[in-house]
């Protein structure tokens, strides 16, 4: 059947690959054509230059008060600054919290592991109903998913303040929506990748297939589903503070203005902030990913 | 059967897998109590006799009767509670890695426990049910291990996991699938012992699959000689001779070129 | 077997024993304390002034929303029957207008980001990897190196490190509301703002694909004198080409939802039409660009599961 392993397959590969790379290089120089990029509009104008030179000027000296005169008792630039962190996490951490809940239910529904099916099977009255219900479930929890997901959530937002006006709700919200699809969809396949073995042994010492799908497959998915979701977290405080751009008081906003007031030391006080919240997030993902996942 | 050991009774059970038959017309009586190995070449038929007797697969044809009740016309109900009271030891464990081996062996009685009861074991096990445990886990030597992250265990220490949630289940019979495959010599006769001890101490019907044939001959009474899915022998230890194994284990010349499953 | 508990002053031993095991049980402060700063901090969020679920309900809001999925209807057939022609022939002439146009360009930001960042992170890649950024890559060289090389690259790793932690804690949109300031209105800054950012992660994946390697072939290559560019090439870039392409399809799937939305900075691509459609009160455009939009992602994740796939199967 598959004589010399390893030989036929290297050959497919290398024929494949060369395939894929052949399609990407032709994507990308079709992408360049179609948009007109052209490498000499890098170089930036007369303005580009005056507004490049002054940023980088303050790349190492962010501003720790404001460049302009502020009228009195306005509150310190670094205490803005970690005010805006502050909503910046809070709204990260409220929409992860909500993706976290819905991710879970939608993922469940998403998955085929609930339908470890038994061959010794039984003869229950339910299980011709169950059977024609699964399928049904799994459609509508995948399609749910696709849509949620399809939709970017700075789109959310601009649609949610539409349809509700402006709301800090909104802004978690417009969060939540994308983050629970994609949470729904890598727990699904994290929760049908697991190993089976447990849950097969926990049905052979009779356990119910509620009993199976919680305690004996669901064990084995919750470390890496738990490391994913605070990875999600870290990304949840990047669209947070991007929200800032929609008028939401998160850092986004304050770089926005500062940049616009040519206020170029204060961006790069906003920015620093947002460095660390994510590099902290970050840090804090990976050692736990690396203590549950190992 | 409620409690008390099991019984077991094979007629003419057969499993077929497409065209490809796994047991072939098997007749098998097991008494309460008594102490059986299946031994064989490897895809001989012992792991789905196993799971003929543990009530996880239906034979093709033929009859499975556990203690009396025939499998094939149980309802899932009650088909559960007679697997409650078999306790199987897969080959590969089973076990949950990343939880702590009391929760692995708590896991043993979710077969006869509601969803809510279960959740109330595993998560605020009552003092009885620890201390049941710890003594398991002391019975099987290694007591020590009780709140121990269960990935952190040798590969000898979660058989004896594996075994102590079998025997949390309260079990009839025990099952065990391979139990010394992956331990050495020395090991293999320490849980050989331990598994017949345990046994006869609670008069727990066992049936154990084995292709260490050495083993097999030195602690189990009696012996059922599987190959190709059939009974070639199934009779006491003292009354089987060299040849028989001979010709349980040769191979002959078609079977060289398979591979086997 | 099931004479347990006989004995009283057995079972309070045995209690004893099980409260010295619980005690000295091994457990993760670490994942715990992770645990419960989680909670507080979800806790906090929920109860912050700024969250409040009430007044999202409040009968304003909820004309307003009645008012929004009125006005989500084709503009032609708002207060009439629905009438599919009339929406398709609608739909058509936005799709003729803007649409289509602005859906190739969304696709091609995405594709000439996507290979852009590939092409950093595999640079950055070279100086980020510990395993080959060293003074003597996989093969320890016949005299020490000197310290003063030593210490050249591990600041050169460190400073790589930095650089690709840094543009990837940038979200896409800041960076192309910078760069778009800096370079003017091309669809240069969407490019480079996906580009930079993705390169970064990109680039942190790879590098940890390039340190699991097995070294056994590469320190072959080196024995018989290829040097760090040469055992790049020859040796790292085919070991990791699978798993670099898988990655490498997964990232411009969120390219593609990025670009849709990056064109709310002014460049004209999806996400511009959205907010000129939202600027002008036409709602039922802004919905019909954002299900544009939709497809698009769709129709990248479709051919990246697909891409995908075939490169699983050929590895």
């Amino acid at each position: 059947m598959a004589p010399e392993p390893g030989a036929v397959p290297g050959r497919r590969w290398s024929g494949h690959r060369g395939l894929v790379l052949v399609v990407i290089v032709a994507a990308g120089l079709w992408a360049g054509f179609e948009l007109d990029l052209d490498p000499r509009d890098l170089l930036p104008g007369e303005g580009g230059w005056a507004i490049a030179r002054e940023l980088f000027a303050h790349a190492l000296s962010p501003a720790l008060d404001y460049e302009d005169e502020v009228p009195e008792g306005t509150r310190p630039l670094l205490l803005k600054a970690l005010e805006a962190a502050r909503l910046t996490v809070i709204f990260a951490a409220a929409a992860i919290s909500l993706s976290v809940v819905f991710g879970v239910l939608l993922g469940f529904a998403a998955s085929t592991a609930w339908w470890i099916g038994d061959p010794a099977g039984g003869h229950g009255a339910g299980t011709v109903a169950r059977r024609s219900v699964r399928p049904l479930i799994y459609g509508v929890a995948r399609v749910v998913i696709t849509l949620m997901r399809s939709v970017h959530e700075l789109i959310w937002a601009v649609l949610l303040l539409a349809a509700f006006g402006l709301s800090q709700l909104s802004a978690v919200i417009a969060i939540a929506i994308p983050y629970s699809g994609t949470l729904a969809k890598v727990f699904s396949e994290m929760l049908d990748e697991a190993p089976r073995d447990s849950a097969l042994a926990l049905r052979a010492a009779g356990a119910s297939p509620a009993q199976v799908f919680l305690f004996g497959l669901l064990p084995r998915a919750l470390p890496d589903m738990t490391a994913y979701a605070f990875y999600r977290f870290e990304c949840a405080l990047r669209s947070s503070a991007v929200l800032g751009f929609f008028g939401y008081p998160t850092l986004g906003y304050f770089i926005a203005a500062s940049f616009e007031n040519l206020h170029y030391g204060e961006v790069w006080t906003y920015l620093y902030t947002l460095f660390v919240l994510v590099a902290l997030a970050d840090w804090w993902s990976g050692a736990l990913r690396r203590r549950l996942v190992g | 059967m409620r409690s008390g050991s099991a019984s077991f009774r094979l007629e003419k059970a057969c499993v077929r897998y497409g065209s490809e038959a796994a047991v072939e017309e098997v007749d098998l009586e097991i008494e309460p109590g008594e102490v059986v190995g299946f031994v064989g070449p490897s895809g001989a038929g012992k792991t789905t006799l196993l799971r003929l007797l543990n009530g996880t697969l239906r034979p093709t044809s033929g009859k499975v009767l556990i203690g009396g009740d025939d499998l094939g016309s149980l309802p899932v109900r009650r088909l559960r509670e007679v697997r409650s009271r078999i306790g199987m030891v897969h080959q590969d464990l089973s076990l949950i890695p990343n939880l702590r081996v009391l929760r692995n062996v708590l896991i043993g009685r979710l077969g006869r426990l509601s969803l809510l009861g279960s959740a109330r074991l595993l998560f605020f096990p009552p003092r009885r049910e620890v201390r049941r445990v710890h003594e398991l886990l002391e019975r099987v030597g290694i007591g020590e291990k009780l709140y121990e992250r269960t990935d952190r265990l040798s590969g000898g220490q979660r058989q004896r996991v594996a075994i102590a949630r079998a025997l949390y289940q309260e079990p009839a019979a025990l099952l065990p699938d391979e139990p010394i495959s992956s331990l050495d010599p020395a090991r293999s006769r320490d849980t050989m012992r331990l598994l017949i001890e345990v046994c006869r101490e609670g008069g727990i019907t066992l049936c154990a699959s084995l292709h260490d044939l050495a083993a097999a001959r030195d602690f189990l009474p009696r012996l059922v000689g599987l190959r190709g899915g059939r009974v070639v022998f199934d009779r006491p230890t003292t009354e089987l001779d060299d040849d028989d194994f001979h010709n349980l284990y040769d191979l002959a010349p078609e079977e060289m070129l398979n591979d086997g499953p | 077997m099931s004479s347990h508990e006989a004995d009283p002053r057995d079972a309070g031993r045995r209690d004893l024993e099980i409260r010295r095991l619980y005690r000295a049980r091994p457990r993760s402060r670490f994942a715990r304390w992770s645990g419960a700063a989680l909670v507080l901090l979800v806790a906090l969020a929920w109860s912050s002034s700024e969250l409040r679920f009430g007044d999202y309900f409040s009968e304003r809001r909820m004309a307003n929303l009645e008012r929004f999925l009125g006005e989500l209807r084709p503009y032609p057939l708002q207060g009439k029957d629905f009438d599919l022609s009339v929406a398709a022939s609608w739909a058509g002439e936005v799709l003729r207008g803007k649409g289509w146009a602005a859906a190739g360009v969304t696709l091609a930001m995405s594709v000439a980001a996507i290979v852009l960042a590939a092409l950093g992170a595999l640079a950055l890649t070279l100086y980020a990897a510990r395993t080959l950024a060293s003074p003597e890559p996989y093969l320890p060289a016949p005299r020490p190196p000197s310290r003063a090389r030593l210490w050249t690259w591990r600041a050169v790793v460190a400073l790589s490190r930095a650089l690709l932690i840094f543009v990837r804690s940038i979200p896409e949109y800041v960076w192309a509301f910078i760069f778009l300031a800096v370079l003017g209105p091309t669809a240069w800054p969407v490019v480079l703002a996906l580009a930079v950012h993705n390169s970064g992660i990109l680039g942190k994946l790879t590098a940890e694909v390039v340190e699991n390697l097995d070294p056994e072939p590469l320190a072959a290559l080196r024995g018989l004198g290829a040097s760090r560019m040469q055992i790049a090439a020859a040796g790292l870039f085919p070991l990791i080409l699978p798993r670099f392409l898988l990655y490498f399809f997964y990232r411009w799937e969120t390219c593609v939802r990025e670009a849709t939305v990056l064109g709310m900075l002014g460049i004209v691509s999806l996400g511009y039409w959205i907010v000129d459609a939202r600027a002008r009160n036409h709602y039922d455009e802004m919905f019909f660009f954002v299900l544009i939009g939709a497809g698009i992602v769709l129709v990248g994740d479709l051919v990246s599961a697909v891409a995908r796939e075939v490169i699983r199967r050929a590895a």
